[in-house]
C-alpha cells in the first residue's frame, strides 16, 4: 500500500472520539511490567503472566481460525466483520514476543512454571521429577529443546498466516486484483491443517503440560472451542462500538449481529459438548491417573469455579443467547460478550493455576492473598493494552471494509 | 442503545461510494438458467416416466440380495447367537461393526437438511431429499443388528423402560440403552423432516396425477397442500423449528454411539476425543455415501443442471474435511497413548497398526486419511468417475474404521490367555451384504415413487426466485 494511500486512510478513519493507540501502547506497558514483576517475585505471578498471554492468544488466534473459515467457505455475509478480524490478527506476531519473559524465566527458574523442566523438583511424596518413571516415559516429547523448538514453530506459523492474509486483503483495497481472493483461499486450506495441529500442539504443551501426569485426546479441541468464543465475544464487541461510535453505521447491520452472535451461540454449545464430553468420559471411567486431574479441581476455590463455569460459562449465555431479541440489540449483545469474555478467563484460572501446587503438594488457591489479584488484573490489562495497541494501529492504516472484495456488496446488502 | 440500521434520511456512509467489489461470480445452484417449468417437468417425469428395464433389474438384485439378510436372521433366531462369529473375547463384532457403519451413514441426511439448513448453505437443495432418504434406510439397517442381537428377539421391548411381569428394568447406566432412546428419536425425527420437507412436492405430484388412485393417495399424503401464503408461513416455521431439533440429534446419536466404546476401560477405547471423533466420521461416511449414490442418479437422469459441479465441489470438500478431522483423531489417540505412557494403551496401538489386524489396520488409513486427500486437486473433483470410486473407498474405509476399533482392542484384552483371532461365520458375512440389498430395495422404491429432489426448494435458489438480483 503506497504511503499516500495510508494517509488518505489515516485521515478517514481517525476520529477524535476514537481511542488513540498510544494510549492503549501505554497502559499496556504498565501492565506487563506489573506482571513481569510478578513473574519474578512468584510462581503465582508466574501463573498469572501465562494466563494472561494465553488469553490475549485465544482472543488472536480465534480471530485467526475466523478468518481462514471465512475464506474456506467464501462466506459472503462476514466480508464486512472480517476486516476487524484482520486488524486484530495484527498482535499476532508479537504473541511470541509476551512469550519470551516465560522463556527466560524458565531458564532461571526451571521447574517455576512447568514442572516437569526441573529434574529436582519435588512430587510431594513421590521422589522428584527426574525418578518419576512416567516422566522418563515422556522425555522424547518433554524435553527443554524440543518445547522450545515447538512454540517457536508454533508462533511462527501463526505470524505467517496472520501476516499472509492481512497483506492480500490489504492490497486488494488498493489494486483491486481477484488473485488476492485466490491467494487468501489457498491460504486458508491450508492454514486451518496448520493451526489446528499447532493450536493443539499449544494446548498440549502448555496448558496440559503443567500437570504432565495428565492426558486427555480432546484438550486440543477444548481450546479451539475456547478460542473461538474468546474471539467472536471480541468481535461482536468491537463492532457494536465502531456502531456506536460512527465508523461502522450503516455498514453493520443487525443481521450482521444477529449472525455473529448466533455463532456465539453455536460455539456455547460446543464448547459446553466438548468439556462435558470430556469430564464425562474421565467421570465415568473412573481410573485414578485420569481423574486425579479433576479431583484437584474440586478443591477448595476450584470447585466454585468450576461450578460457576458450568452456570455461567454455558447455561447462563444459552439461555440468554436463545432469544432473538437479546441477540439483535446492541446492549445486551455487549453484555453477554462482556460476560463470555469474563468467563473465558475463568475457564483458562480453571484449568491453568490448579496445576500450581502449594508446600503440601495441594492446588494452590488462587484467592489465597490480596497480591494475587494485583497479578491477575496486571496481566489482563497488559496483554488487553497490547491487544487493542495492535489493532487501532492496524485499523487507523486501512480502509473499515475490504472495499475491493468480491463478497462485499453481499455483505453490505445483508439483510436476509 | 445504538441503532445499526441506517435510515434513508441519514447519510450513507462516505466508504459505500469506493465499494468496488473485484469479479468473482457465484457458482449458480442451476445450470443452464432452467426455468421452474424444466425443474418440475424434470424431477417429475422421473415419476411419471414408464419404469425403466434397469430399475426392474436393480431391483430383483436387490431383493435377492435382500433375502440374505431375512435368511440369515431367520436362521439366527432359529438357532441362537452363537451362529454369529461371536466368542469369549470378542463379544461385539460385525453386529456392533455394521450397526455403527450403518448409523453413519445414516448422518449426512439429516446433517445436510438441519445443519446446513441453519448455514443457509443453498447447494443442499439438490442433495437433501435423497439424502434424507438414505438416513432413514440406513437406520433402519442399522437398528437390525442390535436387535437380533439380543437373541430373543421377541422380547427386545425390554429395551424399553416399560412395567413388566419380572419387574425386569434396563441399566440405565449403559451407554447402549441410551442408543435406545437416541436412535429412535433420530430415526423418528428424521423421517418427520423428511415427510415436512415432501409436502409441497407431494402436492405438485398430486396436481400432475392422471389416475385416480395416484391422485388420491398423494393427495392424502400432500395433507391439503395448497401452497397458499398461509401454508408457507408455517410450512417454513416448521420446518426451521425441525432444522433447529435435528441438529443436536444429528450430534447427540453418535455421540453416545462413540460412548458404547469410550466409556468403557478398554484400552484403544476409552478416549476423550470419541464423540467429536465419531461425528466427523460419521459426517465423512454419510456424504460419501450420499456421492456413491447420487452420482451414478445424475448420470442416468442427466441431471447435471441440477446437481451441478459446484454441488459435487462442496460434497468432496467436506469429505476432504471430516476425512482429515478423522486423520486428526487418530493422531491424537497415537499421540496421547504415547505421550500418557500407558504401556496398554501403546500396545492398544501399536498392535493395531502392527499386529495381526494391521491388514484391517492399513486399509482404514488408506480410505479414510489418504484417499480424500486426493480432493485437494480440482482436476480430481471434476471427474466424477474419480469422485464416485474415492467415494466407494470411503464406504469401505469407513466400515474398517469400526471393526479397528471394536475388534483389535477386543481380540487383544487384558488376559492374553484368552487372546484370539475374531473371524466372522458365513452367517455374519451373508447378513450383513443382505442389508446392503434392503437400503437398495427402500431406495429403488424412494426414487420411483417419490420426489429424488426438493423441487419447490430449488426454484427457491434460482436466480428467478430472487427479486432482489443482488
Amino acid at each position: 500500500m503506497s504511503s499516500q494511500a495510508t494517509t488518505s486512510n489515516i485521515a478517514m478513519n481517525q476520529d477524535a472520539s476514537l481511542p488513540n493507540p498510544k494510549k492503549w501502547l501505554t497502559i499496556g506497558a504498565i501492565g506487563l511490567l506489573i506482571s513481569l514483576v510478578g513473574l519474578i517475585s512468584s510462581p503465582i505471578g508466574a501463573y498469572s503472566y501465562l494466563v494472561s498471554v494465553l488469553f490475549v492468544s485465544s482472543i488472536a488466534i480465534g480471530m485467526l481460525f475466523l478468518v481462514l473459515i471465512h475464506h474456506i467457505f467464501d462466506a459472503g455475509w462476514s466480508t464486512v466483520v472480517r476486516r476487524q478480524a484482520e486488524n486484530f490478527l495484527s498482535v499476532v506476531p508479537y504473541l511470541g514476543f509476551l512469550f519470551i519473559p516465560l522463556f527466560l524465566m524458565t531458564m532461571k527458574d526451571n521447574g517455576l512454571i512447568w514442572i516437569w523442566m526441573d529434574d529436582t523438583a519435588s512430587l510431594h511424596g513421590h521422589g522428584t521429577v527426574g525418578e518419576d518413571v512416567l516422566y522418563l516415559k515422556k522425555t522424547w516429547w518433554l524435553n527443554e529443546t524440543f518445547f522450545w523448538i515447538r512454540a517457536i514453530i508454533c508462533f511462527g506459523s501463526w505470524a505467517f498466516f496472520a501476516r499472509a492474509l492481512r497483506k492480500h486483503s490489504f492490497s486488494q483495497d488498493s489494486d483491486g486484483k481477484a488473485e488476492h481472493t485466490f491467494a487468501c483461499r489457498k491460504l486458508a486450506a491450508g492454514g486451518l491443517v496448520v493451526v489446528a495441529l499447532t493450536w493443539s500442539c499449544a494446548a498440549f504443551d502448555w496448558i496440559m503440560g503443567l500437570e504432565y501426569h495428565w492426558f486427555s485426546t480432546m484438550f486440543g479441541v477444548w481450546f479451539f472451542a475456547n478460542a473461538m468464543r474468546a474471539a467472536l465475544a471480541v468481535l461482536v464487541l468491537t463492532c457494536t462500538y465502531l456502531v456506536a461510535k460512527g465508523p461502522l453505521k450503516g455498514i453493520f447491520n443487525n443481521k450482521h449481529l444477529h449472525d455473529l452472535t448466533t455463532l456465539s451461540f453455536a460455539f456455547c454449545v460446543f464448547w459446553a459438548y466438548i468439556s462435558f464430553s470430556q469430564y464425562f468420559l474421565i467421570w465415568n471411567g473412573n481410573i485414578p491417573e485420569e481423574t486425579f486431574w479433576f479431583n484437584y479441581r474440586e478443591e477448595g476455590i476450584y470447585f466454585y469455579i468450576g461450578m460457576f463455569l458450568v452456570f455461567g460459562h454455558f447455561l447462563f449465555p444459552f439461555l440468554f443467547l436463545l432469544q432473538f431479541k437479546l441477540k439483535t440489540a446492541h446492549a445486551s449483545a455487549r453484555f453477554i460478550c462482556c460476560w463470555i469474555l469474563f468467563m473465558q478467563l475463568f475457564d483458562l484460572y480453571y484449568n491453568i493455576l490448579p496445576s500450581l501446587k502449594d508446600s503440601h503438594g495441594e492446588p494452590y488457591q488462587m484467592f489465597s492473598s490480596p497480591l494475587n489479584f494485583v497479578w491477575f488484573i496486571s496481566g489482563i490489562v497488559g496483554v488487553v493494552g497490547i491487544l487493542l495497541w495492535a489493532y487501532w494501529t492496524s485499523f487507523n492504516k486501512v480502509k473499515i471494509i475490504p472495499i475491493r472484495d468480491p463478497r462485499i456488496t453481499e455483505s453490505l446488502n445483508h439483510s436476509h | 442503545m445504538a441503532s445499526a440500521h441506517s435510515s434513508s434520511s441519514e447519510p450513507k456512509p462516505a466508504i459505500l461510494a469506493e465499494v468496488n467489489p473485484v469479479d468473482i461470480p457465484r457458482a449458480a445452484m442451476v445450470d443452464n438458467n432452467r426455468s421452474f417449468n424444466w425443474i418440475t417437468e424434470k424431477i417429475c417425469g422421473i415419476i411419471e416416466e414408464k419404469t425403466p428395464t434397469w430399475w426392474w433389474v436393480l431391483f430383483i438384485i436387490a431383493c435377492c440380495t435382500a433375502s440374505f439378510t431375512l435368511f440369515g436372521l431367520v436362521y439366527l433366531v432359529s438357532t441362537g447367537v452363537g451362529v454369529w462369529g461371536l466368542a469369549n473375547p470378542v463379544n461385539w463384532g460385525w453386529a456392533i461393526v455394521n450397526f455403527v457403519f450403518w448409523i453413519g451413514i445414516g448422518h449426512a441426511g439429516t446433517l445436510i437438511s438441519a445443519i446446513l439448513c441453519l448455514l443457509r448453505q443453498k447447494w443442499r437443495t439438490s442433495i437433501n431429499r435423497a439424502a434424507e432418504a438414505m438416513t432413514i434406510f440406513a437406520v433402519v439397517c442399522a437398528g437390525l443388528f442390535p436387535v437380533f442381537h439380543v437373541g430373543r428377539v421377541w422380547l427386545a421391548w425390554f429395551l424399553f423402560p416399560l412395567p413388566n411381569a419380572n419387574a425386569i428394568w434396563p441399566n440405565f447406566r449403559s451407554a447402549l440403552l441410551w442408543d435406545v432412546f437416541a436412535v429412535s428419536t433420530y430415526g423418528t425425527v428424521s423421517v418427520l423432516f423428511w415427510y415436512v420437507g415432501l409436502l409441497p412436492d407431494l402436492a405438485t405430484i398430486r396436481d400432475r396425477c392422471t389416475s385416480k388412485v395416484k391422485q388420491v393417495l398423494y393427495g392424502f399424503f400432500a395433507l391439503g397442500w395448497r401452497g397458499s401464503n398461509r401454508h408457507w408461513r408455517n410450512y417454513e416455521m416448521c420446518y426451521l423449528l425441525l432444522a433447529g431439533l435435528s441438529t443436536p440429534l444429528v450430534l447427540s446419536v453418535h455421540t453416545i454411539v462413540s460412548f458404547d466404546f469410550a466409556i468403557s476401560l478398554v484400552p484403544g477405547w476409552h478416549t476423550t476425543i470419541f464423540p467429536p471423533y465419531f461425528v466427523a466420521g460419521a459426517i465423512f461416511s454419510g456424504f460419501g455415501m450420499v456421492l456413491t449414490l447420487m452420482l451414478p442418479l445424475r448420470a442416468v437422469y442427466r441431471l447435471e443442471d441440477l446437481i451441478t459441479q459446484y454441488h459435487i465441489d462442496c460434497m468432496t470438500k467436506i469429505v476432504l474435511a471430516t476425512g482429515t478431522m478423522v486423520g486428526y483423531a487418530y493422531g491424537m489417540e497415537f499421540f496421547i497413548a504415547a505421550y500418557g505412557a500407558n504401556d496398554f494403551e501403546i500396545f492398544a496401538f501399536v498392535n493395531r497398526a502392527f499386529g495381526n489386524y494391521a491388514w484391517a489396520y492399513w486399509i482404514m488409513i488408506s480410505c479414510n486419511v489418504i484417499s480424500p486427500q486426493f480432493f485437494w486437486f480440482k482436476s480430481i473433483r471434476e471427474n466424477t468417475t474419480l469422485v464416485w470410486i474415492i467415494s466407494i473407498f470411503v464406504n469401505v474405509g469407513m466400515w474398517f474404521e469400526r471393526f479397528v476399533i471394536t475388534v483389535t482392542s477386543l481380540s487383544r484384552d487384558f488376559v492374553p490367555s484368552s487372546w484370539g483371532y475374531y473371524s466372522p461365520t458365513v452367517v455374519d458375512i451373508f447378513t450383513y451384504l443382505g442389508t446392503f440389498g434392503l437400503f437398495s430395495v427402500l431406495f429403488l422404491l424412494f426414487i420411483r415413487f417419490l420426489p429424488l429432489m426438493a423441487m419447490a426448494e430449488i426454484k427457491a435458489v434460482t436466480p428467478q426466485a430472487d427479486p432482489h438480483h443482488h
